[in-house]
């Protein structure tokens, strides 16, 4: 039987069988709950209810999770945490990941396999805190506008890009050639720095209104709490993963900002395999669990349905992890 | 990111080890805490903005009077680490005792609701210091650790040292030894030693790194006149401690000026760039453990001068403690000796100890001090010890909950040390 993967985020559930080249399925995370009485025939009549079983990057309703996962058929489990599946995707077992994710940052440092958690850190800051952003932004110089959105996060993944240093963003802040835009409604709007502003809050949490340092600065931070013998492995074996790390203009504003910190501590980005899929960096965790499963379950190291009827929740723990 | 729960039936325990320098926290059972953040926190007193804001506006009138002071506190290394006007750095114990039960509740708050996203209703917790009177808790982890032998804990902390011997499962109180001198105080030794050397610790958020043209870079200063002095000491702490952990060792025999006059330097490089040159003080510096008098030998630690006379020595210290217990169990102390916390991760600190009472303790006993190979092990030798004690069968049933005694929270050291008490007997 081949093995599936699944990796639920707070945005989209990425899953498939476990077939590496090829990349998973995407669904959004975010369900409508239909209401149990259906005799009503007018649709309009019908409340629908957004449920969103991750937030934040945690679970929060374990009812609406089963409901996801039921749709995919599995009869074994095994977990592991997205950080050193997005390490084994380009091929490393120790490093240092920047997950940026709809619902949460993480920045997480790996040795062999290991997850450091005293030295990972978490940020409430995702896509969606951008997608809300821009709306804000957007609303401001568009202001005769209706914006949904889902229009807005279509416009950020067109759009939003991050400019090549803090003093080419002071400039683009100053005057920036605008670019007009036709919403699926017909409306039509006027994009400027607006999309240099969505790209900066993540170098500039000050943006979004938070008392934060900048990306790279809290990467390096939670690198120089790890023992100094690991800093190289960590540093050298850098990876950007999540669907905001594929911004324009992101990886080479990383890589700029990560050069101006002391030569102690430099951060260096690693370069996916060749044979990678091109969106390797929004769908890691999901390729490395597809390398993952490959070595797992023909080895039978997962947690069975008799494994876990014998011994109960905690068996993942102990197979696991 | 997948978390997994346990049902209702599994609940683990906490375990909370507050030191004077780090919280540690996790679960009981696992092998290290999961959270580790300092123990002081931020605090933002809300009066001191009201009164800035007031006497822009008015110059003229009087201040209002002062209601009962509001602040706001930060706890944890990220909050910690963001630098805010008028932001002071606080400890809530003082000489080992806490003196603000308010930051320790933050403390525990952000540990268990923030970072292990635990309910505190919904769990156990066993929590260990900050103060010596629960060394109920260090006694029968050390006891479980070791199987009745009668052994002596060297517990080498950020805020203090401490030296206990434990037999039959308890502390023998009488002969506890306990020395100020801790990492701390290393580390405030090796900042002043470099100040006036010159060099200066400049805070992380004091500066920042341009590249004025391709490939030059240029370090520019900042300035943030509202900063704290002791936010700024708490940031400079925090580098001076790395430099502690990276060059400093401790020497094979007493530090003396002459005979490290010629040591090669070691390079260390600063966060804003600067590589800074370390020579005697990599020995100097731990050697202060050993004889806290040379602490007095170091421009800008005038004001130790009261703290480092009395301290004693560790080796001192050991002999002392051991000297103060039952004849019978003295040799086996000797040969029990197990090294604990932060700063006994220390290079060479082991070695050195077992060269010091070889030759001051009596002829007959054989000196072992044991250590755990591993640093992460020593640093959190508390917190494992209470992760060992409270995930077993027979310590569960003595958990005591709220309703075995009421008390609130400014009474909890001593109905801490009843209840633990009347548990045991």
């Amino acid at each position: 039987m081949e093995p599936a993967v699944v990796d639920a985020g707070s945005g989209i559930l990425k899953f498939n069988h476990a077939l590496p080249e090829y990349g998973p399925e995407v669904i959004p995370t975010q369900m409508k709950q239909v209401p149990e009485d259906e005799s009503s025939t007018d649709a309009s009549l019908l409340e629908n209810v957004i449920v969103d079983p991750v937030v934040r990057g945690f679970i929060r309703d374990w009812d609406a999770m089963e409901d996801l996962l039921s749709h995919i058929l599995y009869t074994g489990f095994f977990a592991s945490e997205q950080a050193v599946l997005s390490l084994y995707a380009v091929g490393r077992i120790s490093g240092c990941t920047v997950d940026i994710g709809h619902g949460k940052m993480d920045i997480a440092s790996v040795i062999e396999g290991a997850v450091q958690h005293i030295s990972s850190r978490r940020f409430e800051i995702g896509g969606l805190d951008l997608t809300n952003l821009f709306a804000q932004e957007l609303r401001k110089s568009n202001p005769l506008v209706n914006f949904s959105i889902s229009d807005v996060e279509k416009l950020k993944e067109q759009y939003a890009s991050c400019a090549e240093d803090d003093a080419a963003y002071q400039k683009v802040q100053q005057a920036c050639p605008e670019e007009q835009h036709t919403l699926p409604d017909g409306q039509v709007i006027k994009i400027g720095r607006e999309r240099y502003t969505v790209g900066e809050a993540l170098f500039q949490p000050s943006i979004l209104g938070l008392e934060l340092h900048g990306i790279v600065e809290q990467l390096v931070r939670c690198i120089s709490t790890v023992s100094s013998e690991n800093h190289r492995q960590l540093l050298e074996n850098t990876v950007l993963c999540g669907g905001s790390a594929s911004m324009t203009g992101f990886e080479d504003r990383f890589q700029k900002e990560a050069s101006l910190s002391s030569s102690a501590i430099r951060p260096c980005l690693v370069k996916p395999p060749e044979y990678m899929p091109d969106n390797l960096s929004k769908y890691s965790a999901w390729v490395g669990g597809a390398i993952l499963a490959k070595v797992v379950f023909p080895q039978n190291q997962h947690v069975t349905k008799a494994d876990y009827d014998e011994t109960g929740p905690s068996i993942v723990h102990r197979k696991c992890f | 990111m997948i978390q997994a729960s346990l049902s209702k039936d599994e609940v683990s325990a906490i375990v909370v080890d507050l030191g004077s320098h780090t919280c540690k926290a996790g679960y009981a059972g696992e092998d290290a805490p999961k959270a580790v953040f300092p123990s002081v926190v931020g605090s933002i007193d809300q009066m001191e903005i009201d009164d800035a804001d007031n006497s822009d506006k008015n110059s003229g009138s009087a201040p209002e009077s002062k209601s009962k002071g509001k602040r706001k506190l930060y706890v944890g290394s990220q909050d910690l680490g963001f630098r805010r006007d008028h932001m002071e750095v606080l400890s809530p114990t003082k000489d080992g005792i806490v003196v603000d039960w308010d930051m320790v509740e933050n403390i525990w708050d952000h540990a268990l609701r923030k970072c292990l996203l635990v309910d505190p209703k919904e769990h156990p917790m066993l929590l260990a210091e900050p103060c010596s009177n629960t060394q109920q808790q260090r006694e029968k982890s050390s006891h479980l650790l070791h199987q009745d032998v009668p052994s002596l804990v060297v517990d080498c902390g950020g805020g203090s040292t401490t030296v206990a011997p434990v037999h039959d499962g308890y502390v023998l109180q009488k002969a506890v030894a306990t020395s100020p001198i801790g990492g701390e105080f290393l580390t405030d030794c090796l900042l002043r030693s470099l100040e006036h050397k010159g060099i200066s610790i400049k805070p992380r958020y004091a500066f920042k790194r341009k590249e004025i043209r391709p490939g030059e870079f240029q370090i520019v200063d900042l300035d943030f006149p509202n900063t704290t002095e002791s936010y700024k000491l708490y940031c400079q702490r925090v580098i001076v401690g790395d430099i502690k952990e990276c060059v400093c060792r401790a020497p094979d025999t007493p530090y003396d000026e002459t005979s490290y006059s010629n040591i090669p330097m070691t390079p260390y490089e600063l966060p804003d760039g600067q590589t800074i040159e370390i020579g005697a003080d990599r020995f100097k510096i731990p050697d202060v453990l050993f004889n806290p008098s040379l602490a007095q030998t170091i421009p800008g630690m005038e004001s130790f001068v009261d703290t480092a006379s009395a301290a004693r020595g560790l080796p001192q210290m050991v002999i002392e403690s051991i000297n103060k217990c039952d004849v019978d169990i003295r040799r086996e102390l000797f040969s029990s000796i197990l090294l604990a916390g932060g700063t006994a991760s220390m290079q060479q600190l082991k070695e050195r100890l077992e060269k010091d009472l070889l030759e001051e303790s009596p002829q007959a006993a054989r000196v072992k001090v044991l250590a755990s190979g591993n640093a992460t092990e020593r640093r959190f030798s508390v917190w494992i010890g209470g992760s060992i004690l409270a995930s077993l069968g027979s310590f569960q049933q003595m958990w005591f909950s709220k309703s075995d005694d009421s008390y609130g929270v400014a009474d909890l050291e001593n109905s801490m040390h009843s209840l633990v008490e009347r548990k045991l007997a």
